[in-house]
């Protein structure tokens, strides 16, 4: 059939019922427009938890010894030519334009001791210039500075431990760790800076240190136990970390290195997003059911009133598929319309909020931590096509599901019947 | 014989039995007729006496219980819902009591529609329907809605629209019950003017005494069965 036929009729008959076209239009405008608003500032606060997660562990991707994650010794490290091999790697043209910080650590369990007493530590061994662009941490001084690169026996340590061991900045500080012959070794640190992180578990228990310093300590030389690296965004993710796997294919065989994206390496982090999403997408799905039986409705209705007149549409030779495409065509001008103003409404909306974002402190507060995570109270919207494009297929989707009920009815009917109906 | 020589419609031992709860109610009984081109052929008879069923038969809108129909000197009794479908909007135009306009397209659009269908050149759909409004005296209200016409009017929109798309026959049924005398003389007089002078095939099931004074052939039906069937000159 004549495609202008169809739309013809399925405008005209939408505006036939003006009042019961625009009350379900309403519906789905607001609908479009709250899901494309909610999930962009959805999506914006789980871009915001995952640059806030990984840059306080070890990155949006990093490159271990198999071993390590589990057992967090040193003789489980990478050696520094692998270490060397994996950060050429991420130098390639390739990948280099997603790189935005590449951290090599040496991180290892640790007693840090004072004349006050003794406490269990996190020592992160670091390149000071890499990890002020890798980790947030720097920027959280509130006493003394952070590492520099001419530091030797300095250490940044955390408000919590300061505290515990009755440190300010100038104290002395030893650390005892297992070295690479299995002997405990100590070394003298002198704390240079002091950080407030917000989470108590890395206030209290974590120590940066110059990785030379940790080199001769510990006798592990340039080796560190993982390469950290932080990208423009976590949809760069898949294709860094398969870029990795190729060029360092013959390692990753061997069992000698292992590289694993930010879910893998913070599981907590990728439950609480797939939990928070699970519950928009539950939402989300309440609130289209509904309003599919509403399309149902006002379509259905159009349909059981338009008896006769689908009736004579077949008396004058449309097939019953072709009188059904019109009711579908109507059920999905009317989504694909709504739909539309709905979505650029939620896109007006969401750029609105692009420059200062949405400040929920009032709600939540300063500062709040979620799955060993500081969140920021300040959502910063975040658009993404595919968002769009899988938001606009939903209503689609839902809107060609809701009418095909009707369509069914009005293809259906015997047309001699019809003719004889009354309105 | 060539097809534009076959008869308009042929129904040979046709039967058409409704099933209401338990009751069989046999609406078309046996009947065979013949109605050839050009004809201008009346179905006369009381309410109930079948000649509606019989019509729908024809324009393949019902399917019948037994026997055969030829429209056009194509069987319809055993075609496909698709094939009924493209037989109605090729060889069957329908005229009904109530108009049965599109109340959403203008008379123009309504009338043009089967053509539409068709696929009709957009200037060939503008000739046809430009002399068929003028013949039928509805030029200068192409683009009202039927909302805005008379009833005759709106009848004379229905008769231009099963005539223009160059049907085999077209099939009235009761086209003037809902029209006064005027009107029902004045759409009559169109009808016969259309058989008369492009040769269109009418086929009327009626009890209005003003259309069976006007039919050429006079059949007239009762209990589902025609009782006579009387051609005038």
């Amino acid at each position: 059939m004549h495609v202008r036929i169809l739309l013809l009729l399925a405008m005209r008959n939408l505006r036939r019922q003006m009042r019961r076209t625009l009350l379900t239009s309403a519906v789905m405008v607001l609908g479009g427009a709250l899901l494309i608003f909610s999930f962009s500032l959805g999506d914006g606060s789980h871009e915001n938890w995952i640059d806030s997660g990984i840059r306080t562990s070890s990155g949006h991707v990093t490159v271990e010894q198999p071993a390590f994650r589990v057992s967090s010794k040193i003789e489980d490290r990478l050696t520094a030519a692998l270490r060397a091999q994996a950060e050429q790697a991420l130098a390639m043209a390739d990948v280099a334009n997603e790189v935005v910080a590449v951290s090599s650590r040496l991180r290892i369990g640790a007693l840090a001791s004072s004349a006050a007493g003794a406490r269990p530590a996190q020592v992160f061994a670091v390149d000071p210039a890499a990890e002020a662009e890798f980790s947030t941490l720097d920027d959280q001084v509130v006493e003394g500075r952070y590492l520099e690169p001419d530091d030797r026996l300095a250490a940044y340590i955390g408000a919590g431990l300061a505290s515990s061991l009755e440190l300010r900045i100038g104290s002395r500080l030893v650390v005892q760790a297992q070295d690479t012959e299995q002997e405990i070794a100590a070394q003298l640190l002198r704390v240079v800076g002091i950080f407030s992180n917000g989470v108590p578990e890395v206030d209290q228990a974590v120590v940066h240190i110059p990785l030379a310093t940790a080199g001769e300590w510990l006798g592990s030389g340039q080796d560190v136990t993982n390469v950290g690296v932080v990208l423009s965004g976590s949809h760069a993710v898949g294709p860094v970390v398969s870029h990795l796997e190729t060029t360092l294919a013959e390692s990753v065989i061997r069992g000698d290195v292992r590289v694993m994206d930010w879910r893998e390496a913070n599981p907590a982090l990728a439950a609480a997003i797939a939990i928070d999403d699970f519950g928009n997408y539950l939402v989300f799905g309440i609130l289209f059911l509904i309003i599919a039986f509403g399309i149902v409705n006002t379509v259905l209705m159009s349909v059981l009133h338009r008896h006769r007149e689908f009736g004579v549409l077949q008396a004058l030779g449309l097939t019953p598929g072709q009188t059904g495409a019109i009711v579908l065509v109507e059920g999905l001008t009317l989504t694909a319309v709504s739909g539309f103003i709905g979505v650029t409404l939620g896109l007006v909306g969401t750029w609105y909020l692009l420059s200062n974002g949405l400040d929920m402190s009032a709600l939540v507060g300063e500062e709040m931590t979620f799955s060993g995570v500081v969140i920021d109270p300040v959502i910063v919207p975040l658009f993404r096509v595919a968002r769009i494009v899988q938001v606009v297929a939903f209503i689609l989707t839902i809107g060609a599901i809701a009418s095909v009920y009707p369509a069914l009815r009005a293809a259906r009917i015997d047309v001699a019947e019809a003719m004889k109906f009354e309105r | 014989m060539t097809q534009a020589n076959l008869p308009a419609v042929r129904t040979e031992g046709v039967w058409k039995i409704f099933q209401q709860e338990a009751e069989e109610v046999r609406a078309v009984r046996d009947v065979s007729v013949t109605i050839e081109r050009g004809e201008f052929t009346a179905l006369a008879g009381p309410s109930g006496s079948g000649k509606t069923t019989l019509l729908n038969v024809i324009g393949g809108l019902t399917r019948p219980t037994r026997g055969r129909v030829w429209v056009a000197g194509q069987e319809v009794s055993e075609m496909s819902n698709q094939a009924l479908a493209r037989l109605r909007l090729e060889q069957v135009g329908f005229i009904f009591q109530a108009y049965n306009l599109l109340p959403v397209l203008t008379a123009m659009e309504n009338a043009e529609f089967p053509m539409l269908l068709q696929g009709v050149a957009a200037d060939e759909r503008a000739a046809r329907i430009g002399e068929l409004f003028a013949r039928t005296g509805m030029a200068g209200l192409e683009d009202r809605r039927p909302g805005k016409l008379s009833g005759g009017q709106q009848q004379r929109v229905a008769v231009v629209r099963a005539v223009a798309s160059r049907p085999a026959l077209v099939l009235a049924d009761e086209p003037t019950a809902n029209l006064d005398s005027a009107s029902s003389e004045a759409l009559l007089d169109v009808m016969a003017e259309l058989n008369r002078d492009l040769g269109v095939t009418f086929v009327f099931a009626t009890h209005d005494a003003r259309v069976m004074g006007r039919a050429r052939r006079l059949v007239r039906m009762g209990d589902g069965q025609i009782d006579s069937d009387e051609t005038r000159e």
